[in-house]
């Protein structure tokens, strides 16, 4: 049942036009019974009144009728008396079925006289059925006719009844009591018949109204959720849906300038994803380009190496510069080279089931001679045993030496800690320094390509100002996380955490990011 | 003395190139367009040649084509493009290796020297592979008694998986035996295993019926290559 209201109520508020029909439905049943039953009432008491009135004359004429007729027995014994009674009274007796009438006539109780005389009761009335306080009202109102509504039980129902009583002055026999009982059983049954015509018809109206507001509805909510369907297709990125427009009217208005909105939509984005794609190629053919030309350079600087000897000091100094300065040009050229690649989207990573340990042990040999010449230790915290996960080895190698090599050129010579860690479904690797550390201001940029978190510092390591966006896109090819916390003065520690499957999902990493000085 | 041809549009890259290869002991020639570079090769009849790819006139990929017609004569392509399918139409267009710029002179030389060496084996067994007959000491293979023509590479490679019919090579082994080089696992001049993908293609295409679905060289899912004879 709770269940059943939950789906009632999920199913209201998804359903716009289930909520205006449902509203139609209730408000227009509400003034349906409203009128239907001021309707039933004022038709009911209408009928009751005019069938009272009819009764009243009807009584006042026989009760004067039945009066005179006493009245003018005055003489009479009490055996023609009581022949008078017995044919006078059920005479007033009718049996139509439109309107049914018993007779009673009863002695009024505590009279003096002897005289009795039997009382005339028409057949199937009970005579108990006349209450007490219509009796006493009929004796204390001699001269008028007193009414009272009952209830008459016929059969197993029970009909509306009216009973109306008279004071009676017999001669000889004393005063005596006259109830007409009338059975409106006809007149409940007309109102029975009108309120169930009113009912029924109430009940067709409202599934007639309900079903109107259903279509009417449905005509505004259908292009609506027309319209919300086709802007989910667009916004999944298919641009080609389009609403179907016809007719002049405001509808048709929303859905024109819905296509225009979406035609517009879709040049734009055009436009910018080939202009994006331009620059993409762009950045790709200017880094080949420039390759001959370096390469070129490269050669010579080779081949007057080779002759260094014959140089003279000031040769042999600027010949360093340049060859330094070549390959510098060459990475930057690369790491240029792999953004634009990244950008086109057209990495695939080579992924392996490998070590961790053994990848970090190759970066840590290669970065050492670095690490040396900064005067930075290497501290180094691995578990026992392997660290196995599924990750591009040549990629990820390539992120811890950009961490590496970041860590060592702002870690001021103090030493470098890295600490390699496992859970189930994850591992990770910490590189902390205890440098100069970043306000967060600039750890909001420190993977912007070419930004550098103090542009007078120089670059000493040979960074190429690109490694962290590339870490940072390697990172993210192995549905990875690679951040960072840092504290000006205190030092900055970077995590990269890894899956150990590529399909698997995991939500927390072996190792904390928190920053503590061992 | 070998003779290498170096066929390389950018006048001052094409003298830096033969220079290099002259102070390593070879004989080397340059030319800059592909037109002359095919003559050239006609009379000059060298050991090996260096080719870069991007071209003017005949682009690089048809000269090593129309080489290929004739001739096994290594070719090392020289390339600023560096991309899979750059790489893979090289290759199959007929190249052996190919050496990425902006490159060391030392590792071009290493290359050359590798594929310079002799690759014909002392030994004088005759392998088969089902009707496939390879003929050492021959250098020759033969498919139902017809002359297959391999490149000295191809051949090498048929051979060193047709030694020992069922032994899976990874491609590393296979760039080692076969191409000839040593490496260090994260050396920057690592050569690609997309040289010993392409190979094989090529190789596939010369003497299976289908190179699709091969019977007589055969890829064993993440690790390599074998020969079979079924």
């Amino acid at each position: 049942m709770r269940k059943f209201l939950r789906w009632l109520y999920a199913f209201f508020r998804r359903s716009l036009q289930a909520r205006w029909v449902a509203a139609t439905v209730i408000l227009s049943t509400f003034a349906l019974v409203s009128v239907g039953g001021f309707l039933s009432y004022s038709i009911g008491s209408g009928l009751f009144e005019t069938r009272q009135q009819q009764i009243l004359a009807e009584a006042h004429r026989a009760v004067v009728e039945v009066q005179n007729t006493f009245t003018a027995s005055a003489s009479a014994d009490t055996e023609t008396l009581q022949g008078l009674m017995n044919t006078v009274i059920p005479n007033l007796e009718s049996k139509s079925s439109s309107s049914s009438r018993s007779v009673a006539l009863l002695r009024s109780p505590g009279q003096s006289t002897g005289q009795y005389l039997q009382s005339p009761v028409s057949l199937g009335l009970d005579a108990s059925l006349i209450p007490d306080s219509l009796r006493n009202a009929v004796r204390s109102h001699i001269s008028k006719l007193v009414y009272k509504s009952v209830s008459l039980p016929i059969g197993a129902n029970t009909h509306p009844g009216l009973i109306v009583g008279a004071h009676m002055e017999i001669p000889v026999a004393g005063a005596y009591e006259l109830y007409l009982v009338y059975d409106l059983g006809s007149a409940q049954e007309t109102l029975d018949f009108v309120q169930r015509t009113l009912f029924f018809g109430g009940m067709a109206l409202i599934l007639l109204i309900g079903a109107v507001s259903f279509y009417v509805t449905s005509r505004i909510v259908s292009p609506m959720r027309k319209a919300a369907e086709i802007s989910a297709q667009l916004a999944a990125g298919d641009l080609e849906p389009r609403m179907e427009v016809s007719g002049d009217d405001v509808i048709a208005a929303l859905g024109s300038s819905f296509n225009t909105m979406a035609d517009s939509m879709k040049a734009k984005i055009e436009e910018l994803s080939k202009l994006s794609q331009m620059q993409q190629v762009f950045v790709s053919d200017v880094s080949h380009e420039l390759r001959t030309p370096l390469t070129t350079i490269k050669l010579s600087a080779e081949l007057l190496q080779a002759r260094v000897e014959e140089l003279s000091p000031a040769a042999v100094r600027n010949l360093e510069k340049l060859t330094s300065q070549i390959s510098r040009f060459e990475s930057l050229l690369a790491d240029l080279l792999e953004i634009s690649r990244f950008d086109a989207l057209s990495v695939v990573g080579d992924f392996e089931l490998e070590d961790l340990n053994g990848v970090v042990g190759l970066s840590l040999a290669h970065i050492q001679p670095l690490a040396d010449s900064k005067g930075s230790s290497l501290e180094v915290i691995i578990p026992n045993g392997p660290v196995q996960a599924e990750f591009d080895p040549r990629r990820i190698e390539r992120v811890l030496r950009n961490l590496l090599s970041n860590a060592i050129e702002h870690g001021e010579g103090n030493p470098i800690r890295i600490e390699v860690g496992q859970n189930a479904t994850a591992v990770a690797v910490t590189v902390t320094d205890f440098g100069v550390g970043m306000t967060p201001a600039q750890v909001a940029r420190v993977f912007d390509r070419f930004w550098r978190a103090d542009p007078a510092r120089k670059r000493t390591t040979g960074g190429t100002g690109l490694g962290l966006s590339i870490a940072q896109a390697d990172t993210n090819l192995h549905n990875g996380w690679l951040q960072l916390v840092s504290s000006p003065t205190k030092g900055t520690t970077f995590r990269m955490t890894l899956p150990r499957k590529q399909n698997i999902l995991f939500t927390q990493s072996p190792l904390p990011l928190g920053r503590s000085r061992s | 003395m070998h003779k290498i041809l170096v066929i390389e549009d950018e006048p001052d890259m094409n003298e830096l190139i033969v220079e290099v290869l002259e102070a390593a002991g070879y004989k080397a020639e340059g030319v800059l367009d592909g037109i002359t570079a095919l003559e050239r090769f006609a009379s000059m009849q060298p050991d090996l040649v260096l080719l870069d790819v991007q071209l003017p006139g005949l682009n690089g990929l048809e000269i090593a084509k129309k080489i290929r017609q004739t001739h096994g004569t290594p070719i090392i392509m020289l390339t600023a493009r560096t991309d899979s399918e750059d790489i893979v139409l090289g290759l199959e267009a007929g190249a052996d290796d190919y050496v990425p710029k902006p490159f060391d002179s030392p590792v071009l030389i290493a290359r050359i020297k590798a594929r310079l060496r002799d690759l014909k084996t002392s030994g004088s067994e005759v392998f088969t592979l089902g009707p496939i007959t390879i003929d050492v000491a021959g250098h020759e293979v033969r498919k139902d008694g017809v002359r297959l023509q391999l490149t000295p590479l191809e051949f090498k490679l048929l051979e060193t998986l047709a030694a020992t019919p069922g032994e899976v090579f990874s491609r590393e082994e296979l760039l080692i035996k076969v191409w000839g080089y040593k490496f260090e696992p994260n050396d920057k001049f690592k050569p690609d295993t997309r040289l010993v993908n392409v190979h094989v293609q090529r190789l596939r295409s010369k003497i299976e019926e289908d190179a699709d679905t091969p019977h007589f060289v055969l890829t064993e899912r993440g690790i390599g290559y074998k020969a079979g004879s079924n």
